[in-house]
Protein backbone atom coordinates (compact mmCIF):
# COMPACT_ATOMS: atom_id res chain seq x y z
CA UNK A 1 0.00 0.00 0.00
CA UNK A 2 2.40 2.55 0.83
CA UNK A 3 5.36 1.08 -0.28
CA UNK A 4 5.91 1.86 -3.69
CA UNK A 5 8.19 -1.56 -4.44
CA UNK A 6 5.11 -3.76 -3.72
CA UNK A 7 5.37 -6.35 -6.18
CA UNK A 8 2.19 -7.04 -8.51
CA UNK A 9 -0.19 -10.49 -7.78
CA UNK A 10 0.86 -13.14 -10.68
CA UNK A 11 -2.20 -12.70 -13.74
CA UNK A 12 -5.08 -14.88 -13.03
CA UNK A 13 -3.99 -17.29 -15.67
CA UNK A 14 -0.50 -18.35 -14.19
CA UNK A 15 -3.00 -20.10 -11.08
CA UNK A 16 -3.99 -23.63 -11.34
CA UNK A 17 -7.37 -23.85 -10.30
CA UNK A 18 -7.99 -25.33 -7.28
CA UNK A 19 -11.07 -24.44 -4.78
CA UNK A 20 -9.26 -22.39 -2.85
CA UNK A 21 -7.59 -19.66 -5.98
CA UNK A 22 -11.32 -20.21 -7.59
CA UNK A 23 -13.54 -18.75 -4.56
CA UNK A 24 -10.50 -16.15 -3.59
CA UNK A 25 -11.31 -14.86 -7.49
CA UNK A 26 -14.53 -15.46 -7.45
CA UNK A 27 -14.70 -13.28 -4.26
CA UNK A 28 -12.99 -9.92 -5.49
CA UNK A 29 -15.77 -10.32 -8.92
CA UNK A 30 -19.32 -10.86 -6.90
CA UNK A 31 -17.80 -7.81 -4.89
CA UNK A 32 -17.53 -6.05 -7.68
CA UNK A 33 -20.96 -6.90 -9.30
CA UNK A 34 -22.55 -6.46 -5.93
CA UNK A 35 -21.39 -2.65 -5.55
CA UNK A 36 -22.58 -1.96 -9.11
CA UNK A 37 -25.70 -3.34 -8.18
CA UNK A 38 -26.17 -1.57 -5.35
CA UNK A 39 -25.48 1.81 -7.10
CA UNK A 40 -28.23 0.51 -9.35
CA UNK A 41 -30.56 0.02 -6.30
CA UNK A 42 -29.59 3.76 -5.17
CA UNK A 43 -30.60 5.61 -8.35
CA UNK A 44 -33.67 3.35 -8.03
CA UNK A 45 -34.05 5.11 -4.81
CA UNK A 46 -33.16 8.50 -6.05
CA UNK A 47 -35.71 8.22 -8.56
CA UNK A 48 -38.30 7.23 -6.23
CA UNK A 49 -37.97 10.31 -4.43
CA UNK A 50 -37.97 12.54 -7.80
CA UNK A 51 -41.50 11.58 -8.93
CA UNK A 52 -43.70 8.56 -9.27
CA UNK A 53 -43.16 8.44 -13.25
CA UNK A 54 -39.64 8.52 -13.00
CA UNK A 55 -39.73 5.41 -10.47
CA UNK A 56 -42.11 3.47 -13.21
CA UNK A 57 -39.53 3.95 -16.05
CA UNK A 58 -37.47 1.20 -13.78
CA UNK A 59 -40.86 -0.49 -12.14
CA UNK A 60 -41.32 -1.56 -15.52
CA UNK A 61 -38.15 -3.41 -15.89
CA UNK A 62 -38.67 -4.59 -12.24
CA UNK A 63 -41.83 -5.90 -13.04
CA UNK A 64 -40.82 -8.16 -15.95
CA UNK A 65 -39.23 -11.68 -15.88
CA UNK A 66 -35.84 -9.74 -16.28
CA UNK A 67 -36.42 -8.43 -13.04
CA UNK A 68 -36.72 -11.45 -10.87
CA UNK A 69 -34.04 -12.72 -12.74
CA UNK A 70 -32.21 -9.37 -11.63
CA UNK A 71 -33.49 -9.93 -8.09
CA UNK A 72 -32.78 -13.63 -7.80
CA UNK A 73 -29.22 -12.96 -8.93
CA UNK A 74 -28.74 -10.52 -6.52
CA UNK A 75 -30.05 -12.77 -3.71
CA UNK A 76 -27.10 -15.32 -5.03
CA UNK A 77 -24.46 -13.13 -5.25
CA UNK A 78 -25.36 -11.28 -1.73
CA UNK A 79 -25.35 -15.03 -0.44
CA UNK A 80 -22.82 -15.80 -1.46
CA UNK A 81 -20.31 -12.92 -1.15
CA UNK A 82 -21.69 -13.24 3.10
CA UNK A 83 -20.77 -16.97 3.68
CA UNK A 84 -17.03 -16.51 2.05
CA UNK A 85 -16.60 -13.20 4.15
CA UNK A 86 -17.79 -15.43 6.98
CA UNK A 87 -14.81 -17.83 5.71
CA UNK A 88 -12.62 -14.96 5.26
CA UNK A 89 -13.34 -13.04 8.91
CA UNK A 90 -13.12 -16.46 10.77
CA UNK A 91 -9.61 -17.10 8.84
CA UNK A 92 -8.73 -13.67 10.67
CA UNK A 93 -9.32 -14.53 14.26
CA UNK A 94 -7.28 -17.71 13.28
CA UNK A 95 -10.19 -20.13 12.68
CA UNK A 96 -10.06 -22.77 10.12
CA UNK A 97 -6.81 -22.58 8.19
CA UNK A 98 -5.74 -26.36 7.74
CA UNK A 99 -5.99 -27.49 4.42
CA UNK A 100 -9.13 -30.33 4.85
CA UNK A 101 -11.09 -27.83 7.18
CA UNK A 102 -10.47 -24.60 4.05
CA UNK A 103 -11.46 -26.58 1.32
CA UNK A 104 -14.41 -28.13 3.32
CA UNK A 105 -15.55 -24.69 4.24
CA UNK A 106 -15.24 -23.76 0.11
CA UNK A 107 -17.43 -26.28 -0.81
CA UNK A 108 -19.58 -24.87 2.16
CA UNK A 109 -19.80 -21.54 0.52
CA UNK A 110 -20.32 -22.99 -2.93
CA UNK A 111 -23.65 -24.99 -2.46
CA UNK A 112 -24.66 -23.01 0.84
CA UNK A 113 -24.69 -19.33 -1.22
CA UNK A 114 -27.45 -21.52 -3.90
CA UNK A 115 -29.33 -22.67 -0.98
CA UNK A 116 -29.37 -19.33 0.68
CA UNK A 117 -30.19 -17.55 -2.34
CA UNK A 118 -33.30 -19.65 -3.09
CA UNK A 119 -34.13 -19.24 0.62
CA UNK A 120 -33.95 -15.59 0.65
CA UNK A 121 -36.11 -15.79 -2.54
CA UNK A 122 -38.73 -17.68 -1.20
CA UNK A 123 -38.65 -15.79 2.41
CA UNK A 124 -38.86 -12.21 0.81
CA UNK A 125 -41.81 -13.55 -1.51
CA UNK A 126 -43.55 -15.05 1.56
CA UNK A 127 -43.83 -18.01 -0.29
CA UNK A 128 -41.61 -19.99 2.60
CA UNK B 1 -0.35 2.24 13.92
CA UNK B 2 0.91 1.45 10.66
CA UNK B 3 -1.38 2.86 7.63
CA UNK B 4 -2.07 -0.34 5.91
CA UNK B 5 -2.78 -1.68 9.57
CA UNK B 6 -5.60 0.61 9.64
CA UNK B 7 -6.95 0.10 6.42
CA UNK B 8 -7.04 -3.81 7.43
CA UNK B 9 -8.65 -3.39 10.73
CA UNK B 10 -11.59 -0.69 8.73
CA UNK B 11 -11.76 -3.56 6.22
CA UNK B 12 -12.55 -6.11 9.03
CA UNK B 13 -14.67 -3.91 10.63
CA UNK B 14 -17.10 -3.03 8.31
CA UNK B 15 -17.28 -6.22 6.61
CA UNK B 16 -18.11 -7.36 9.92
CA UNK B 17 -20.81 -4.51 10.15
CA UNK B 18 -22.04 -4.69 6.73
CA UNK B 19 -22.63 -8.37 6.85
CA UNK B 20 -26.25 -8.46 8.72
CA UNK B 21 -27.01 -5.31 7.01
CA UNK B 22 -26.61 -7.26 3.77
CA UNK B 23 -28.79 -9.80 4.97
CA UNK B 24 -31.42 -8.05 6.14
CA UNK B 25 -31.35 -5.74 2.99
CA UNK B 26 -31.42 -8.76 0.14
CA UNK B 27 -34.73 -9.84 2.10
CA UNK B 28 -36.49 -7.02 2.44
CA UNK B 29 -35.40 -6.13 -1.73
CA UNK B 30 -36.73 -9.19 -2.56
CA UNK B 31 -40.05 -8.58 -0.87
CA UNK B 32 -40.50 -5.13 -2.65
CA UNK B 33 -38.32 -5.00 -5.88
CA UNK B 34 -41.62 -5.35 -8.10
CA UNK B 35 -44.26 -3.39 -5.75
CA UNK B 36 -45.82 0.27 -6.65
CA UNK B 37 -44.66 3.20 -5.97
CA UNK B 38 -46.56 3.66 -2.80
CA UNK B 39 -45.57 0.23 -1.38
CA UNK B 40 -41.63 1.13 -2.13
CA UNK B 41 -42.17 4.98 -1.04
CA UNK B 42 -43.17 3.51 2.08
CA UNK B 43 -40.97 1.55 2.89
CA UNK B 44 -37.77 3.92 2.21
CA UNK B 45 -39.62 6.89 4.81
CA UNK B 46 -40.45 4.48 7.42
CA UNK B 47 -38.48 3.57 10.39
CA UNK B 48 -36.14 1.38 11.07
CA UNK B 49 -35.93 0.73 7.21
CA UNK B 50 -34.67 4.53 6.49
CA UNK B 51 -31.44 4.10 8.66
CA UNK B 52 -30.80 0.39 8.24
CA UNK B 53 -31.07 1.15 4.37
CA UNK B 54 -28.65 4.00 5.03
CA UNK B 55 -26.13 2.53 7.16
CA UNK B 56 -25.71 -0.61 4.39
CA UNK B 57 -24.93 1.98 1.60
CA UNK B 58 -22.52 3.55 3.67
CA UNK B 59 -20.81 0.60 5.09
CA UNK B 60 -21.18 -1.33 1.82
CA UNK B 61 -19.80 1.81 -0.26
CA UNK B 62 -16.85 2.31 2.42
CA UNK B 63 -16.26 -1.47 2.24
CA UNK B 64 -15.96 -1.51 -1.53
CA UNK B 65 -13.67 1.04 -1.43
CA UNK B 66 -11.39 -0.26 -0.07
CA UNK B 67 -10.95 -3.76 -1.77
CA UNK B 68 -11.43 -2.34 -4.56
CA UNK B 69 -8.19 -0.21 -4.04
CA UNK B 70 -6.84 -3.47 -2.89
CA UNK B 71 -7.52 -4.70 -6.76
CA UNK B 72 -5.66 -1.98 -7.91
CA UNK B 73 -3.17 -2.02 -5.65
CA UNK B 74 -2.28 -5.60 -6.94
CA UNK B 75 -3.16 -5.63 -10.68
CA UNK B 76 -2.44 -1.70 -12.06
CA UNK B 77 2.00 -1.01 -12.13
CA UNK B 78 1.89 2.35 -13.05
CA UNK B 79 1.16 4.57 -10.56
CA UNK B 80 -0.32 7.47 -12.31
CA UNK B 81 -2.93 5.33 -13.07
CA UNK B 82 -3.06 3.74 -9.83
CA UNK B 83 -3.86 6.96 -8.05
CA UNK B 84 -6.16 8.32 -10.96
CA UNK B 85 -8.32 5.50 -10.27
CA UNK B 86 -8.18 5.56 -6.75
CA UNK B 87 -9.05 8.98 -6.91
CA UNK B 88 -12.86 8.33 -9.16
CA UNK B 89 -13.35 5.26 -6.67
CA UNK B 90 -13.11 7.45 -3.53
CA UNK B 91 -14.90 9.95 -5.28
CA UNK B 92 -17.74 7.89 -6.72
CA UNK B 93 -18.21 5.87 -3.17
CA UNK B 94 -18.54 9.15 -1.57
CA UNK B 95 -20.82 11.39 -4.56
CA UNK B 96 -23.20 8.19 -4.28
CA UNK B 97 -24.16 7.52 -0.66
CA UNK B 98 -24.42 10.99 -0.08
CA UNK B 99 -26.82 11.98 -2.96
CA UNK B 100 -29.15 8.91 -2.00
CA UNK B 101 -28.77 10.25 1.75
CA UNK B 102 -30.10 12.97 0.65
CA UNK B 103 -32.89 12.00 -1.34
CA UNK B 104 -34.47 9.41 1.11
CA UNK B 105 -33.68 12.52 3.98
CA UNK B 106 -35.88 14.66 2.18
Amino acid sequence: MENKNNPLSPHLQIYRWEISSLLSIAHRIVGVLNIIVISLICIWVILLSISEPSYEVINFFMKSFFGKFFALGLSWTFSFHILNEIRHLSWDLGYGFDLKVSKITGYLSIVGSFVFAVMIFLIGRQIL
Amino acid sequence: MNISTKKWLFLKYSSALLLPLMAWFIINFVSIYDSSYEVVFEFFSRQPSKILFLLFIVFAFFFSSLTISEIFEDYIHDEKIKNVANKVLYLFAIMIPLITTISVLI
